[in-house]
Parts: C-alpha cells; structure tokens; sequence
C-alpha cells in the first residue's frame, strides 16, 4: 500500500509543467488554479493520514504464524475509543471549514448569473452556440465565427447563450466552464486576461462534433482590440 | 480502411436498417456463442437446472441470477471501456470505426450498462444472497416479487443491450441531457432505447427495494433487534430507501422525457420547457445513485474487514449513522453538478458546503474500518485483500470529491477527465472491488465451493494495480484541458504518454477479468466441497448449510448479541433456538415473473419503435398474467408440496 502513495507526486510533477488549468493567464483562472491547489494540500494531508495509519495497522497486526493460540484481540478502553472517535469527528471539521472559506468567498464572486441579474462593466461580448458553431459578437455589432480576440487586462463580461442544445464554453488557460443554455442567458465575468493564444473547447456533450466544436481565442493589447472590433 | 462505409442492410420494424460491419462481426459472435451455450447445456445435461432457475422464486437462486446477468453485462459495458481506451490510446488515433457518433454510442451504452446493468444488479445480486441469511430469514418477505423484480432487470438489460445490435445505440449519454435527448436533436429508435431500458429495469429495482425494507423491517430472526444486525443489512436497509426516493424520480423524468419524446409535450425543451429541469431531476436521482453504489459495498467490507481481523467492528453504532448520515445528506447535494448552468452564487455556494459536509460521515467509517483491523489478527484472504485495496482507493476518489465540491475549483474540473477519474476511482474502489469481495467471500454459500485463492490474488493484485493506471492519469490529463465524452486529442496537448499508461492500465483490468471467469470455471469443474463455514465467520449466514438450502433456519436460532454465531463458537455452544418463530414466507415454483417480465420487454420494444399495436398486445398479455396470477395461491400448492419445504 505504502508504495501506491509516491505514485500520485510522481505524476503530478510529471503532469503540471503541461497543465493548462494549473497555469492559467486570466485573474479568475489564478483564483481557480489556487483553489485547486488549496484543496488538494488539504487533501494530500488527509490522504498521507490514512495510508500512514493503514500501513501500520495492516503490517503490525497481520496474522502470526504461530497461529492463534497466542492471538487475543486487543481492545481499545471506551475511554479512548470515544476520544478518536471525537478525533476524526472534529479533525475532518475543522479542515473542511478552512478549506469552506476561500470556496465561499470565490464562489460567491465567480459564479455565473442569470442575464437579468447582471450590472457589470467591462468589454461585454455576446457568446452564441449551435451545433457545431461558435459565434462572437462585439459592442460594435461585429460578428465571428470560431475565432475571439480579448483585449488584455480588461475585465470580460461574457453574455452567453445558445440556439439549440447546451454547450459549454470553456478557455482553460483563462477560465473554468460556463454553460450555454438555450432559452437562459448567463453572464460570466474573466478579469484580466493575459496577451497570448489559447484554444478553446467546448465542454459539455453536443453531438457528432462535439469534439471538434473548438474555437481560438487570441488576448491582444487593447488598442488592437479596439482597431479588430472597428473594423 | 474505412470501416464506417461497409454495411449490410436489414428490414426490421418497417425501417431498415445497417449494419456497420463491427456490428455484424458481433452478431456472428453472439450467435457463436449462443449456439455454443446451447450444446453445452444439452451436453452436459443441464436443462433441467435451466428450467428449475426460469421457475425459481428463492432468494438465493434469484440472487445468482442477478449475479450471473449482471456480470454478462459487465463483460459488455467493460468491452465498451476497452474500446474507449482503444481510441484514447494515442492522439489523433482513428481506432475502427470508434469516433464521432460511434464513440458516442460507445461511451453511452458503457456508461448507462455498467451503473444499471451490471454494477447495481450485481449488489442486489449479493443482498438477495446474503441478507436474508444474515438476518435469519427463510427468504425475502415477498419471493414472487422478487422474481419479477429480477426479470425485470433482465428485460430492461436485454433490451438496452439490443440497440447495439440493431444498430441503434443511443448516443446521448448516461445522463441524457436534455435538449439534445428530445426528438428534436435525437428522434427515432435510438434514445428510446435508453428511455425505456432503463425504465423497466428501474421498475424492477424500486420493487426489490420495497421487498428488501419489508423483509429486513419484518423478517429477522428472534432476538435480532436492529441494533444487533450486521452491517451489511443496515447498508442494504438504507440503500433501499435511497432507492425508493431517488428511483421514482428518475422514472418520473424518464416518463416526461418518454412524453416529450413521443407525445409532442414539451417539459425539457421548446418555448415553455426548461432543459435545466431535466437536469434537477437527473441529479435528485443521480447523486443518491452513487450511494444506492457505495453504501452495500461498505456495509460488506465492514463485515469482511471484522471477520478476517477476528474482531467486532469498531464503533458499531457510528457506523450505522453514519450509513443512515450518508444517505440523507446524498439527497442535498445535486446541484453539486450543475455549478456551471447559472443557478447563481447563492445556489452554488450552498451546494458546494453541504457537498463538504458528507465527507465527515464517510472519514468516520474509513477510520472505524482502520480500527477494526488495529490489534487483530489479519488474515488476508482475497476478500480481505480487495477490503484492504479498498481503503486507501476509496479516500483517493473521495478527496477529489471534495476537490470537486469547491465550487470555482469545479468550473475548471468540471466535465473533464479529472471527473472522470473521481467518480470511476469511488465506483470502482467501492462497488466493483466490494462486488468483488463478496462475490469470494460468499461464494461457498452460493455453491458449496471456494473460489481457488492463488488465482484470486492475481485478480486482486493486476485489478488494482491496472486501476490506478488507468485513473491516475486521468486526473492529470483533465487539468492538462482534456474535456469528457471527446474520442480525439491533439498531439501538441501533451497528455500522449499518460494516455497510453491509461490503455494500458486498462487492458490489465481486462487480463485480471479473464482470470476471475477462468477462476469461476474451474472451481466448479472440481467442485470440492469446503463445508458450513470455511472462513471461520462470525455471522448467521456461515451457521446454515452451504450453498443455502432452501428451508433454512430450522430450527430458528434466538440471537442475543451481534456476531451471534462467532459468539456461540468460542463458547463451545451451538445457537439457541427460539421456540415459535413466525411463520415464514414461502417460495413457488412458477414461471409467471418471467413471462410478465417478457411482456413488459414487447410492451417496450413497441413503444421504442411506436408500434402502438405491438405496444398493446404486451399490454393485454400482462393484464391476462395479472388475472391468472390471481387465480393461484401459493400457500395452497405449499400444503400439498408440503414434504419439499418441511
Ligand atoms: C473496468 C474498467 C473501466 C474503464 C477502463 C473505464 C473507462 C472509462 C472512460 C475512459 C470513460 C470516459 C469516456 C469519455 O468521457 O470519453 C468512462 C466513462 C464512464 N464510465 Fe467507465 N470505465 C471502467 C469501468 C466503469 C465502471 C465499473 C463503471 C460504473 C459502475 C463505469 C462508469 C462510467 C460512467 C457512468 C461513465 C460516463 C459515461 C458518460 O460520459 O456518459 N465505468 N469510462
Ligand atoms: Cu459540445
Ligand atoms: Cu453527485
């Protein structure tokens, strides 16, 4: 058992150089990634506890070979046992509430909201979805297919929506996923995006395509942005 | 090659339909081998053995049945997780014809097979085995229903299952999101397939539940109080009310969706519908179904683990709680998958707390099961081993539970292979390794004989190494922007070794597979009796005979304390018997559940193919089986057959 529990660092150490998610370029992608990082401490912690107490156990009390003439189970008194059992009652509490915290306070300000709930300022853009089709339209009315441009540095309020099943929009490198629901706005909020290209997927099952309903986003210095949206 | 382009073509129904040519190379395959069964069987004599189970209503018999199809269909969903992996192997990759709308279909049919038709029945399988017998009843409360609970399942399973065959699998998921599930993205045969397999077998399943809380609440031995049973029935007590409640919600959302479908309502879709509904109601369902999974395997690894310590389980009354703390709060969590739809910040935030707070319960019984083993004396048997694989597998999956529960965290882990690698690291580690476990531990009370133990350490060993190859990756590749349900990747994405490590991982759980089946085959080829009680137990079911005759318990033993068996042992007694117990329930020979359960199979292939007509004539064969049903008595043919039962 002992050794299944290098095997998760291993591959972590292997996987996060490549991890889109854990080295985001957006504000809200960083707050994500924290969490996630947050979490899995806390987490690993926990993991370590049990695996440590488990080993012991099943190494130090595997049966003898002398049989069970010697063996007597051992008891642990009611005094004690009420003791760990208050333990791993209120250790698990305790974690969950540290962990509960940062949850609450980004959740709160990340989550999406209902179109009508929204009062934002930023660089608004309309997302629309259709099987298999990405559309973006600008405060200017300009209109494009599978390909957006960010300004950087601004905060993005995206209205989102969809024309015919649910799709999900989902720029790892920025952002988590928000969905696109047909007859239900939602606005999603990116703070502070960085200048770069990123690939964008959708995330939640379509169709036939879904797999190929990509689309590109190209974060680019806001007078670009201005000049691109004129146009 | 192309595989997709070479098709034969078949009327069926009044469509016709093609078939690629995977899906004639597998209709030869099944014709092989079912003309094979059917030699066999002839061979070996055994058709009277298949006529005695078509007619059986006695728990332990229905049980093996539960446990004999389930495990078909796990062999069918696994071969569909190979496929899936196949494709994943590297980027890029064009595996037959295993893309596009066929990988669809391949992850659907995987994923609906194995949580409805293998892993569930599997678990129902054992409680019909085992819990009667550890509690001291003769049988379940109502054996009839029992059996046409069970065809019921098979029905739905076969049903299912034909799709393929027919070339109409569904494509739209296990969780059949609406829209893209009404007729208007999905119309014909296909999606029904899903609408109303699932329905009748989950019909099948609410009726066991109901049987299994009468029996547990009415049939338990004198003296048996509940705080003295084992835990394995307290799990299947509170699994069945997790089942009652969250299964008739999902039949209501698949008759809605069956109304949508083919009644032109539009509840999930269209100007007045509402997709996010379906969605409520899916996950009301569908997070409580991960506990209708998990709950039986820890009730059995709590009475496995204190066996094989040769110690009482430590805390018994925190474990019940916890169970019954477990169930309860499983039915506040749902929106938990439904962070990303806008339900807004107040919705998510409380979802993501009460998410959190499961994990209390569930820490407690992990370090209760720790400190069942701490100063005992272990014996590690197969089912002792997958106990102890169990452990540190399970609290994997159960922190990236919580990982999952934070809720801006989930926006970015959502929906992708890092989901995929919690929820099969907490199945697999609990229901399929549990199922796994019982299935050694009461095998001689299933047949009489021991399942050889060399061979089951190899299966322990290569399943458990090959599943957290497998897993473990995926959590990596879903960070690194891997989506679910996507059968390509690019090259330039940097997830190609960790996706080959998963295939491989995969295809070691299929070896571990052949082995268990070639496992099963011999020890019944040698058929060496290994007597009442091989493992030294501590619970009623190891004081009956083995395998299980049907009039157990007589006399009927009189229980004072919990392990009431290991405690008559090492007193050198035997049981004491209750003097006059209540009259017991009564098995039939009758084949009538299974002909209800044929005419609910007609009833739903003609509404999958809207043959109303076809749809009507199952409808007056189930009304005329209903009328002869009640025409007979089973307490009457039980006192002329008396000398079988007594
Ligand atoms: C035995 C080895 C197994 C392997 C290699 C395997 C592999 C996979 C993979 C790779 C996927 C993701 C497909 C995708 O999203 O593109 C998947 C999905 C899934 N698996 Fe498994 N799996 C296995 C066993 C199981 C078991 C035992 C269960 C449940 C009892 C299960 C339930 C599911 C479900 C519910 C899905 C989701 C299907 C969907 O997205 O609609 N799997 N499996
Ligand atoms: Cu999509
Ligand atoms: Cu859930």
């Amino acid at each position: 058992m002992k050794k299944l529990g290098i095997f998760p660092l291993l591959f972590l150490l292997a996987g996060c150089t490549n991890s889109t998610v854990l080295n985001p370029k957006s504000t809200t992608g960083k707050e994500q990634a924290f969490l996630i990082w947050f979490g899995l401490g806390i987490m690993l912690f926990v993991l370590v506890i049990v695996f440590f107490l488990l080993a012991r156990v099943v190494i130090n009390y595997r049966e003898k070979k002398n049989g069970l003439e010697e063996y007597r189970p051992k008891f642990i008194s009611p005094k004690k046992q009420r003791k760990l059992e208050l333990i791993w009652t209120i250790g698990p509490i305790v974690l969950l509430i540290i962990l509960a915290i940062p949850t609450v306070s980004t959740g709160l300000k990340q989550s999406p909201v209902a179109e009508a709930e929204s009062t934002m300022d930023g660089v608004h853009i309309d997302v629309t979805a259709k099987q298999f089709e990405w559309t973006f339209i600008y405060e200017t009315d300009k209109e494009k297919h599978n390909i957006l441009l960010l300004p950087e540095g601004e905060p993005i309020i995206l209205h989102l929506s969809s024309m015919d099943v649910i799709h999900s929009f989902w720029v790892p490198e920025l952002a988590g996923k928000v969905d696109l629901v047909p007859g239900k706005p939602i606005v999603y909020r990116i703070e502070n995006p960085e200048i770069g290209v990123y690939k964008g997927k959708c995330a939640e099952y379509c169709g036939v395509q879904h797999a190929n309903m990509t689309f590109t986003v190209k974060v680019v210095a806001k007078e670009e942005f201005e000049e691109y949206i004129a146009k | 090659m192309n595989w997709s382009e070479i098709t034969v073509h078949i009327p069926f129904f009044g469509e016709s339909i093609f078939l690629t040519i995977d899906v004639f190379i597998a209709w030869i395959l099944l014709i092989v081998l079912v003309i094979g069964a059917i030699v066999y069987a002839f061979r070996k004599r055994k058709f009277p053995v298949i006529r005695d189970y078509l007619y059986t209503t006695n728990h332990r018999k229905v049980g093996t049945l539960y446990m004999i199809f389930g495990f078909i269909f796990f062999l069918r969903a696994g071969l569909d997780a190979l496929f899936i992996r196949l494709q994943l192997a590297l980027p890029n990759n064009n595996f037959m014809d295993f893309q596009l709308e066929k990988y669809n279909e391949t992850f659907t049919s995987h994923g609906t097979m194995m949580i409805f038709f293998a892993a569930m029945p599997m678990l129902i399988g054992l409680m019909n085995i085992a819990v009667p017998l550890q509690i001291g009843a003769k049988d379940l409360a109502f054996p009839f229903l029992n059996a046409v609970s069970l065809w019921l399942f098979v029905a739905g399973g076969v049903m299912f299952g034909s799709a393929y065959f027919l070339n109409s699998s569904p494509a739209i998921g296990w969780t059949g999101y609406a829209p893209y599930s009404t007729a208007v993205y999905t119309p014909g045969a296909a999606t029904n397939f899903y609408v109303f397999g699932v329905q009748i077998s989950g019909l099948g399943t609410i009726f066991a539940a109901l049987n299994m809380i009468v029996t547990i609440v009415r049939h338990r031995a004198p003296g048996m109080k509940l705080i003295r049973m084992p835990l394995f029935p307290w799990a299947s007590l509170v699994t069945s009310f997790l089942i009652v409640i969250a299964f008739t919600v999902l039949a209501i959302a698949l008759y809605l969706l069956m109304f949508d479908r083919l009644f032109g309502t539009s509840f999930f879709g269209g100007e007045e519908g509402d997709p996010v509904y379906w969605q409520h109601l899916f996950w009301f369902f569908g997070h409580p179904e991960v506990y209708v999974l998990a709950l039986p395997a820890f009730g059995l690894f709590s009475d496995i683990i204190s066996s094989f310590s040769k110690k009482p389980i430590f805390g018994y009354p925190a474990m019940v709680i916890s169970l019954a703390l477990i169930g309860f709060l499983g039915f506040m969590v749902w929106a938990h998958h439904m962070f990303t739809v806008g339900l807004g910040p107040m919705v998510n935030t409380f979802f993501a707390v009460t998410t959190m707070t499961i994990a209390i319960p569930t820490g407690i019984k992990v370090f209760n099961w720790i400190f069942t083993m701490h100063g005992g004396s272990l014996k590690t048997t197969t089912p002792m081993l997958f106990a102890i694989g169990f452990i540190p597998s399970f609290v994997m999956g159960g922190v990236t539970g919580v990982m999952l529960a934070v809720s801006a965290a989930d926006f970015q882990l959502h929906d992708t292979h890092f989901v995929v690698a919690h929820f099969h690291y907490v199945i697999l580690a609990s229901t399929i390794l549990g199922i796994f476990a019982g299935l050694y531990y009461w095998y001689p009370k299933i047949t009489g004989y021991q399942l050889n133990e060399t061979l089951g350490k190899w299966h322990f060993w290569l399943f458990l190494i090959g599943y957290h190859m497998t897993f473990l990756p995926m959590h990596l590749t879903g960070m690194q922007g891997l989506p679910r349900r996507v059968y390509t990747y690019g090259s330039d994405e940097g997830m190609t070794a960790l996706n080959f490590t998963s295939t491989i991982g995969a295809s070691l759980m299929g070896v571990s597979i052949v082995i268990l089946v070639w496992n099963i085959w011999q020890t019944n080829r040698q058929g060496i009796l290994v007597g009442d009680d091989p493992w030294d137990g501590r619970t009623l079911e190891w004081s009956v005979a083995s395998p299980s005759p049907e009039d157990t318990f007589t006399p009927m033993p009189f229980i004072e304390c919990t392990d009431p068996f290991w405690d008559a042992k090492t007193k050198g007694q035997k049981l004491k018997t209750a003097p006059n117990p209540r009259p017991a329930p009564i098995d039939e020979h009758t084949v009538l559940p299974f002909l209800m359960a044929l005419a609910v199979l007609v009833i739903g292939f003609g509404l999958i193919y809207q043959s109303y007509l076809t749809a009507g004539i199952g409808g007056v064969a189930i009304f005329a089986l209903f009328i002869i049903r009640s025409f007979r008595d089973e307490h009457t043919s039980f006192h002329k057959e008396g000398a079988r039962h007594e």
